[in-house]
């Protein structure tokens, strides 16, 4: 009784100490976060993330749309521009032709007349010319003198002319005579029964320059290619005059937008034919104008998301702090209800272990008095030495008995670290029947059956812990059945995933009430002073804790069975 | 005592102390029957006649409250003391009810044990003269007006209560 309670004020000034330990290995609590952190990033994070994803390609597609759709109308405002201003430059020529003191052949005066009066309209005119019936240049007014006189009957814009029932010519850029880029705009007229042309070539560079002044044309990269698409104006970005260009865009439909690759990279552009030439104008979206305009609302929208994801992250991770930190907090709580629960059991059984004290006690006294009487004249001769060494052994054996119950106690009593090791549950089990309990079984009348079942594996766990478990079960089966005569019995299965310990008694039984509440704290069927009722609730959690559970069969005057599920492959 | 030996019966599972106790109340005069267990202290009380017993209380087998009901019914005037290392109010209550003389815990001081062996041996020989009177007063009324032969019945009684 005495070194009980010793015991008991050793583990509690140890108790301070204890507490500012983790119940479990420092591992456990990382994997544990570990795991909060996986689990609440699925549960919240996932679903934002593919919501960013989700708007972010919604938003993409839109932006995408809204600049084709924008493409489409610089492209289609350019092409009706330079439309308007082909047909301008086309009426510009027929309005001399058709003047009625135009003069066949025209003097050279009145050629450099026309000219200067084309110049006044547009500056994209760089000379003007007139044919007679054969082709020849008879008039020319321009700063390429030498082409007066020229046969241009063969020529390909000339052919076109003649063979075509259309009035006029706006031809494709050409090298031509003078061997420089340029185009031509020609219409014919029959004067006085001749077939006659008044030509006038045009600058593309002022062309170009005129279409790079138009509104939007800022925004985007502008070419003219012709129906076999090779470039006739082009922004220096993009190629440079009489190339063949990727960018082929189809008759039909007029306008519309296409995609071509170029060196791996897609690009997007958007195309109308001309309607007074075999032209398409070609806009494409300047990359640099592109990037600026969208990515103030890119860059916003990511840094949104980037926000959002970082507070989620941040969120989880102190979450799944804090369920740690709880946990830890529980896990401390149920070691010291735990040891709380060790030391009543512990009461309990040093009221039962001190009482096995008492008998070799009473033996050693009565050893210890038999020998002074064996020495007393007053009973006789004093007896020889010799005969006396036989109660001194008894008096020795005894005190190794008071030694094996102490230390008994003092093993079950220690706190120990959580400590899981392969054990032999049959080792654990027969030290409960035979060591801690063996004296009071064996002074009742019950009769412990083992019923080991065969291959049951080491199982991986904490014998002190499970040994207070099993110490709780039987103990609660010894005072079930009490002063009768009854049986335990002990089995032991492995179903191959669990192993089974089944704790049987021949007792009274609880009834239905009494079993929904056993595993409850402080609930106790025994009487006042007997019980602390945290036995049961306590083993639950232990069992719990190795992944097991505690199943309970009991009918009143039937006795009860407690089985112990472990599984047999423990969490290392 | 010394007139009249003590005839005294010892049920103890304990065969050590059993041992030395016999021992020592035999050096000091006592007429000692020993018992290892409840079975063999009810066959000792049913075929020998003892004044007093002293008895262990958690024994395998049969328990020392129910020897202690049997020698109680065998013997009226046996005096019973309890000797146990389970000491407990409770059980020394229960005891007492049962008609124990006394409860004694191990381990316990000789002399203790002694006076309560003395006291216990006292009280068996009040209450028997005491039983003894009653039937001799009895005796004598009926002397003065019955039959030879109920006095000799009633005479009879009295020797067989003496077992």
């Amino acid at each position: 009784m005495v070194s009980g309670v010793s015991v008991a004020l050793d583990e509690r000034k140890k108790r301070p100490t204890f507490e500012g330990a983790l119940p479990f290995p420092e591992e456990h609590y990382r994997d544990l976060k570990r795991r909060h952190i996986i689990r609440l990033g699925l549960t919240y994070l996932a679903p934002l993330l593919i919501l960013i994803v989700y708007f972010y390609f919604i938003y993409t597609a839109l932006v995408t749309e809204s600049r084709r759709l924008h493409l489409k109308a610089v492209a289609e405002n350019q092409a009706n521009t330079l439309d308007l201003f082909l047909s301008e430059r086309l009426v510009n020529i027929s309005n001399l032709i058709d003047d009625p003191k135009f003069q066949v052949p025209p003097s050279p005066e009145s050629m450099e007349r026309y000219l200067q009066k084309l110049i006044s309209n547009s500056d994209a005119f760089v000379d003007v010319g007139f044919f007679d019936s054969t082709g020849i240049q008879t008039g020319y007014a321009g700063p390429y003198p030498s082409l007066e006189n020229r046969n241009y009957a063969s020529e390909p814009w000339y052919q076109t002319l003649k063979e075509q029932n259309q009035e006029y010519v706006i031809t494709d850029i050409y090298l031509g005579f003078r061997e420089l880029p340029h185009f031509t705009i020609a219409v014919w007229r029959i004067v006085n029964d001749q077939f006659v042309v008044l030509r006038a070539t045009l600058s593309p560079n002022k062309i170009y320059e005129y279409i790079v002044s138009l509104e939007g044309a800022g925004e985007v990269l502008t070419a003219i290619v012709n129906r076999d698409g090779y470039y006739q104006l082009v922004t220096p970005h993009m190629g440079t005059p009489l190339e063949s260009s990727a960018m082929v865009p189809p008759i039909e439909p007029r306008l519309g937008v296409e995609q071509v690759k170029i060196d791996g990279q897609t690009i997007n552009y958007c195309y109308s034919w001309l309607k007074s030439a075999d032209w398409a104008l070609i806009v494409q979206q300047s990359s640099m104008a592109g990037g600026t305009s969208l990515s103030g609302i890119q860059l916003r929208l990511i840094l949104i998301s980037a926000f959002l994801l970082l507070f989620g992250v941040f969120m989880i991770v102190y979450r799944s702090r804090r369920l740690v930190e709880f946990q830890i907090e529980s896990d401390r709580t149920r070691m010291q209800l735990e040891h709380a629960a060790k030391l009543a059991s512990v009461g309990e059984l040093a009221a039962g272990i001190a009482h096995e004290i008492n008998n070799p006690l009473a033996v050693i006294s009565e050893e210890a008095g038999l020998m002074k009487d064996l020495m007393n004249p007053e009973f006789g001769d004093p007896q020889p030495p010799q005969d006396l060494v036989v109660h001194l052994d008894n008096i020795e054996e005894s005190v190794f008995r008071c030694r094996d119950i102490t230390r008994k106690l003092l093993g079950f009593v220690r706190q120990t670290e959580l400590d899981l090791k392969p054990h032999d549950i049959h080792v654990i089990l027969n030290e409960v029947v035979d060591g801690i309990l063996g004296p009071e079984i064996a002074v009742s009348n019950i009769t412990v059956v083992r019923e080991y079942g065969e291959h049951i594996p080491k199982l991986v766990t904490d014998k002190n812990q499970l040994l207070q478990v099993v110490l709780n079960i039987i103990n609660n089966a010894v005072d079930a059945i009490g002063n009768a005569a009854g049986t335990i019995t002990i089995t032991t299965e492995n179903t191959g995933k669990q192993v089974r310990i089944g704790i049987a008694d021949t007792g009274g039984g609880m009834t239905s009430g009494q079993l929904d509440k056993i595993f409850m704290p402080f609930y106790t069927t025994k009487e006042v002073g007997k019980g602390t009722g945290l036995g049961l609730s306590v083993s639950y959690g232990i069992i719990k804790s190795f992944g097991g559970k505690i199943e309970v069969a009991s009918e009143v005057g039937g006795g009860s069975t407690f089985t112990i599920v472990l599984p047999a492959k423990s969490k290392s | 005592m010394d007139e009249k030996q003590i005839k005294l019966l010892i049920v103890d599972d304990e065969v050590k102390f059993l041992n030395s106790i016999a021992q020592r109340l035999e050096m000091r005069g006592f007429d000692v029957t020993k018992a290892s267990n409840g079975q063999e202290a009810v066959a000792a009380a049913q075929s020998g006649k003892f004044d007093l017993a002293l008895l262990d209380l958690k024994m395998p087998g049969m328990d020392g409250t129910e020897v202690l009901a049997v020698l109680k019914k065998e013997h009226k005037y046996l005096e019973v003391i309890i000797l146990t290392g389970h000491g407990s109010m409770d059980s020394a209550v229960e005891c007492t009810k049962l008609g124990a003389f006394s409860y004694l815990p191990k381990p316990y001081e000789l002399e203790k044990l002694l006076d309560t062996l003395r006291q216990a041996y006292e009280a068996r020989l009040n209450k028997k003269f005491q039983s003894d009177q009653a039937r001799m007063d009895k005796i004598a009324r009926l002397a003065t007006g019955s039959s030879a032969l109920s006095i000799l019945r009633e005479m009879r009684k009295l020797d067989d209560e003496e077992k």
